[in-house]
């Protein structure tokens, strides 16, 4: 199946990682792994379920500033081909039933490379045409680029 | 800059600006006057806040979700390989 490439809707990641497909592959789909890596520290991620086959629950809880866990990703797993390929989607919840907000889907590729894995994050949107969902997307890691406005901002009102 | 990370106080913020005190809460005030950020008081420190709603309106979406991947696969490759020296020194 080939995916077509919208650029007005999607984003490709290609990295070469210096690691096996096997190393990646656990870090995605192993609980403990995932939380290390899923959110940016200093916050915090709970991987409530991670059920890596078609149908099966992907859903993440994140903490900020050390307060109480909040939705961060409910989402489905759509395909999961062991040291190759996951996608997922948070169009639907575990067990393919619709979900509210559907916004994104997202497919995951190793391929082996001399140095490594060739990975590829591939995540296709639903075009956001209400700019005030951007709290409920349920797929935000807090917010860095919104501090390059800040500071922007305020440069111009020093000037 | 500062903010993007979670609350402050008014003399976090202003620590390494160049500017004195009153000058630097003027531009707060004025942030504050425009939307971009919200300040509640604690005790004897003023507690500065992005309004989150504020830049959603602004912000471009997708080099929004570009960045977060970006950052995601560098979290990933960082952790895997360092995991694979761990293992690979024991």
């Amino acid at each position: 199946m080939s995916n077509s490439f919208d650029p007005a809707l999607d984003l490709k990641i290609n990295r070469i990682i210096k690691a096996p497909r096997s190393a990646i592959w656990n870090a995605w789909t192993d609980p403990a792994s995932l939380e290390q890596w899923w959110v940016p520290a200093p916050a915090k991620c709970k991987v409530v379920q991670l059920d890596v086959r078609p149908g099966g629950s992907f859903v993440t809880e994140i903490s900020e500033g050390g307060g109480p866990f909040a939705a961060h990703l409910n989402a489905c797993f759509l395909a999961a081909d062991e040291l190759e390929r996951i996608v997922f989607t948070n169009a639907l919840v575990g067990g393919w039933r619709p979900a509210e907000q559907p916004f994104m889907t997202a497919i995951i590729t190793m391929r082996d490379h001399p140095a490594g894995t060739e990975y590829q994050a591939h995540a296709m949107h639903k075009n956001p045409a209400d700019r005030n969902m951007h709290e409920e997307l349920g797929f935000y890691d807090g917010w860095g680029m919104v501090t390059e406005q800040l500071a922007l901002i305020a440069e111009r009102r020093t000037q | 800059m500062r903010l993007g990370n979670g609350p402050a106080s008014i003399g976090e913020l202003a620590e390494p600006f160049d500017m004195a005190l009153p000058s630097f809460m003027r531009h707060i005030q004025f942030l504050q006057d425009s939307g971009w950020i919200n300040t509640r008081k604690e005790g004897r420190v003023r507690i500065c806040t992005l309004e989150k709603q504020q830049f959603a309106i602004v912000e471009d979406w997708l080099s929004e979700q570009r960045a977060l991947w970006n950052a995601r696969t560098d979290r990933l490759e960082q952790f895997v390989t360092s995991k694979q020296n761990k293992d690979n020194s024991r």
